[in-house]
């Protein structure tokens, strides 16, 4: 059995020069590289670990040692590690060379940090800007560098370039930024011979906010607030993913009270989101009996929340070391009760959809994500598991998971009905879970949070599993600040997967395929 | 004499034809234990659209400001040859129960037009989508009434329907007509009133453009259709009472034709509940099999039964 240092000495051995390994936190191996072998380490490690690149990043060194630092993070999941390789670009030479031609969850990341440093992806097939528009950001302003001034006055002149798709019968439909229906803004331009999609393009960044920017030197419970409003359907899996990063920073234990409440709200947020989806996949077949069935159990589920921690999305629950309240035995008992109701409600929605001929005739073989193809592209989370790739990080580090005999869901065909499947089948495990975190619950008395105080600068990556995929923040602390933060949501890595798995299918049908889905805007633009 | 009252009959009609539509809604909500919008709600709509300004695409022709016109007065010319409390037109010799398909292609036709015309993307979809869908319609619904005409050798409406009485054959034709009901007043499982989803539209994706008193116009002349094709449905249904000759009141005629409305909208408002849409080209299986049945309808009256 290999060791995970035993690999990192393969890679040495093949001529890579690592400078230094630094391994601060038991599940986090940071490796410095030099730019030249950043390259090929992130190959081997991308095939070692067989691994999608899950983040990479920059962050502007300059005043320290004259210098971006790149960062690319791979998620070992045989040796439970996440495996950071950085290096130094220096400033007068703003390039580094690109992943994407090699590994594709890589070219969205290179994409950003182009438009966010002003660091050159050298030989990266598409250059063309991410978030910051054209139309409305000029050139040559680089927001997440530290000496980014806004000016007054912007003079922007550029045009995004869609892919063309030419040939006879091709047309070209396009639809949004604004939609008709209450979600978020984005640009689909299909390109259909009549009725089947031949390519779907997919431009986002119309709610790009500066989140990251709007981190740096904010106070830490400030920041904790902040993260819950990055997406807002994922408000506690994003302010967990925070919390961990700062808390692994500072080296703070938190108190296993604090870590099942904190499991208890995952998975209920899991919960009110899988039910919002099951109906919304319903909605989106015109099956709107099911749709309503659905919509009830979504809302017993935020009464729920609301009771337990005064939210109905889970807001205001995470603080820096634990939490901020205690769920009292009375509210532990009104848990249990309505979940076991809800999971009953639950068994008959799911036997009224699986049992309805003209629902399973347009879930199933729609929108299918192969499996090779999610690997290529990097999917991650419940998209990944409803293709056949069984990565979940609560598997990968059980930490308050251990002993839940927590059950990984996977299906195999990657088609709508897989990923209905899927979250049917994760509400029956989350409603399990939640049950045994609220007896262990029950028997813990003690603090609620651990006290935070901050001593050295450091640095480390906090990662939950959220409903979607993998939340992930890595925090760098200098001067008692955020001095940098980086926040990956699984709709990053997961809309490209959309446009895939749409191909061939008929225009009609996108809907139920984005449904299913379900993937962030917010989230994704930052 | 008849000219009057059947044009009261019409106005009639077209003034309730909302409330059929209103009261489809309020089934499906009440079945999906939902408040749901008023009855009326329908006739607010359509004042609301009276007041507001209209926005008309630079790309749009005459075609599509002359649409909504076109397809109202077709829709109101269909009116006059259904019997719908008690007269018809084509009694007048103004034509038959042909005319009413030839009526409803004319506006359809327009229809498609338009929603091309506007330039937008959408519109486009829609009108290639509806057409798709009217070739195999109109067939169906046209071999469905060829049925009850070869019953009474005639195609003129009205002595079809009186002469007509309960049959089997008529059974099956019904089944047939139906289906191209729901697919005629876009219903589930060929299409989604309720959706707010461009991508998946159909007959709303025509009307996308259409703002102001166009589009109370267009919707008038929805809710009207939906009503000449639920009253054709009861007419084969259930054949009686209706026409001069059947002794009864006309206020008796016009009591068994509400029941008749109610008990189709009631029908159709379960049946969209029970189903999820179908995928579009399973929409071909769906009145594939409508044209079986009017065919099997048919066989089955030439038969004698």
């Amino acid at each position: 059995m290999k060791t995970f240092m035993g690999v990192i000495e393969e890679l040495r051995a093949q001529g890579v020069m690592i400078v230094e390994t630094f391994e601060l936190h038991p599940d986090e191996v940071v490796i410095r590289l030099k730019l030249e072998d950043f390259h090929r380490a992130c190959l081997f490690a991308h095939k070692t670990f067989s691994s999608a690149v899950m983040a990479m990043f920059a962050a502007d060194e300059r005043v320290a040692k004259n210098a971006f630092e790149i960062y690319c993070v791979f998620l070992a999941r045989d040796f439970q590690k996440w495996c950071i390789f950085t290096a130094d670009i220096p400033q007068d030479r703003p390039l580094f060379p690109s992943l994407a031609r090699d590994i594709h969850s890589a070219s969205f990341f290179e994409r950003e940090i182009q438009e966010m440093f002003g660091l050159e992806p050298q030989g990266h097939p598409d250059k063309r800007r991410l978030h910051l528009h054209d139309e409305v950001w000029p050139k040559g302003l680089f927001p997440l560098r530290k000496d980014f001034v806004l000016p007054a006055h912007v003079a922007p002149d550029g045009v995004y370039g869609f892919n063309r798709v030419a040939g006879e019968g091709i047309f070209e439909v396009p639809v949004g930024p604004v939609h008709a229906g209450i979600i978020g803004p984005g640009h689909f331009r299909f390109s259909a011979a009549g009725e089947p999609i031949v390519n779907l393009e997919i431009r986002l960044g119309f709610t790009h906010r500066g989140v990251e920017k709007v981190f740096e030197h904010k106070t830490f419970d400030d920041a904790v607030g902040l993260a819950e409003c990055v997406a807002g359907d994922t408000a506690f899996g994003h302010s967990w993913a925070f919390c961990q990063a700062v808390e692994k920073a500072s080296a703070l234990k938190v108190p296993a009270r604090a870590l099942y409440e904190r499991a208890i709200c995952l998975e209920l947020e899991r919960l009110y989101n899988h039910f919002a989806d099951i109906g919304g996949i319903a909605v989106d077949v015109g099956f709107s009996f099911a749709a309503q069935f659905a919509s009830v159990l979504k809302e017993k589920i935020l009464r729920l929340n609301q009771r337990l921690t005064g939210s109905r999305y889970l807001k205001g629950v995470n603080r820096i070391g634990g939490v901020r309240r205690a769920f009292s035995r009375q509210d532990i008992q009104a848990l249990l009760c309505e979940i076991l109701s809800v999971c009953d409600d639950h068994g008959e929605l799911k036997q009224m959809l699986l049992a309805s001929v003209s629902f399973m005739d347009r879930v199933d073989d729609t929108g299918v994500l192969r499996q090779k193809t999610a690997r290529d592209l990097g999917i991650v989370g419940l998209a990944a598991r409803a293709s056949g790739i069984a990565v979940d990080l609560r598997k990968t580090f059980p930490d308050v998971y251990a002993g839940s005999d927590f059950r990984m869901i996977t299906q195999e065909r990657g088609d709508v009905l897989s990923r209905l499947r899927v979250r049917m089948e994760e509400v029956d495990e989350s409603a399990r879970l939640i049950i045994y975190f609220a007896d262990r619950l029950a028997d813990i008395e003690g603090a609620l949070a651990a006290n935070f105080s901050l001593a050295a600068p450091a640095c480390a990556l906090g990662a939950v599993e959220a409903w979607r995929g993998p939340v992930l923040y890595w925090v760098k602390v200098a001067d008692g600040q955020i001095d940098r933060c980086k926040i990956v949501d699984p709709s990053f890595h997961n809309w490209p997967g959309l446009s895939f798995a749409v191909l061939g299918n008929i225009i009609p049908d996108f809907p139920v395929c984005n449904k299913s889905f379900d993937l962030s805007y917010a989230g994704n633009d930052l | 004499m008849k000219i009057p009252l059947l044009l009261l009959q019409a106005g009639i009609a077209v003034l309730a034809a909302p409330l059929v539509s209103g009261f489809v809604r309020r089934v499906k909500n009440a079945l999906r234990m939902r408040q749901g919008a008023a009855l009326v709600q329908p006739y607010r709509n359509i004042a609301k659209y009276m007041r507001k300004e209209e926005v008309v695409s630079e790309t749009a022709s005459w075609i599509f400001r002359w649409t909504p016109s076109v397809v109202l007065g077709s829709t109101l010319a269909a009116l006059m040859f259904v019997p719908v409390f008690s007269f018809s037109l084509s009694a007048a010799g103004m034509g038959d129960v042909l005319s009413l398909f030839f009526l409803f292609s004319l506006g359809r036709f327009f229809l498609a037009l338009a929603g091309l015309d506007a330039g937008s993307a959408f519109g486009g979809m829609g009108s290639s989508r509806e057409m798709f869908i009217a070739s195999f319609v109109e067939p169906a619904a046209v071999l469905a009434v060829a049925v009850v005409a070869a019953h009474s050798s005639s195609s003129a409406a009205e002595p079809l329907v009186r002469s007509m009485g309960m049959s089997f054959s008529g059974m099956i034709a019904a089944a047939s007509l139906f289906m191209v009901v729901l697919a005629e007043t876009s219903r589930i499982p060929v299409d989604n009133q309720e959706t707010h989803l461009e991508l998946t539209m159909i007959h709303e994706a025509m009307l996308l453009e259409y703002s102001g008193p166009s589009l109370a116009m267009l919707e008038t002349a929805a809710h009207a259709k939906q009503l000449i094709w639920f009253s054709l449905l009861g007419a084969i249904l259930w054949p009686w009472p209706i026409g001069s000759s059947s002794g009864l009141s006309a206020v008796a005629c016009a009591a068994f034709f509400v029941l008749k409305i109610i008990l189709c909208a009631i029908v159709v408002g379960l049946t969209e509940i029970g189903l999820a849409k179908m995928r579009l080209f399973r929409v071909t299986d769906f009145l594939g099999l409508a044209f079986l049945f009017s065919v099997l309808a048919l066989v089955v009256s030439g038969l004698g039964y």
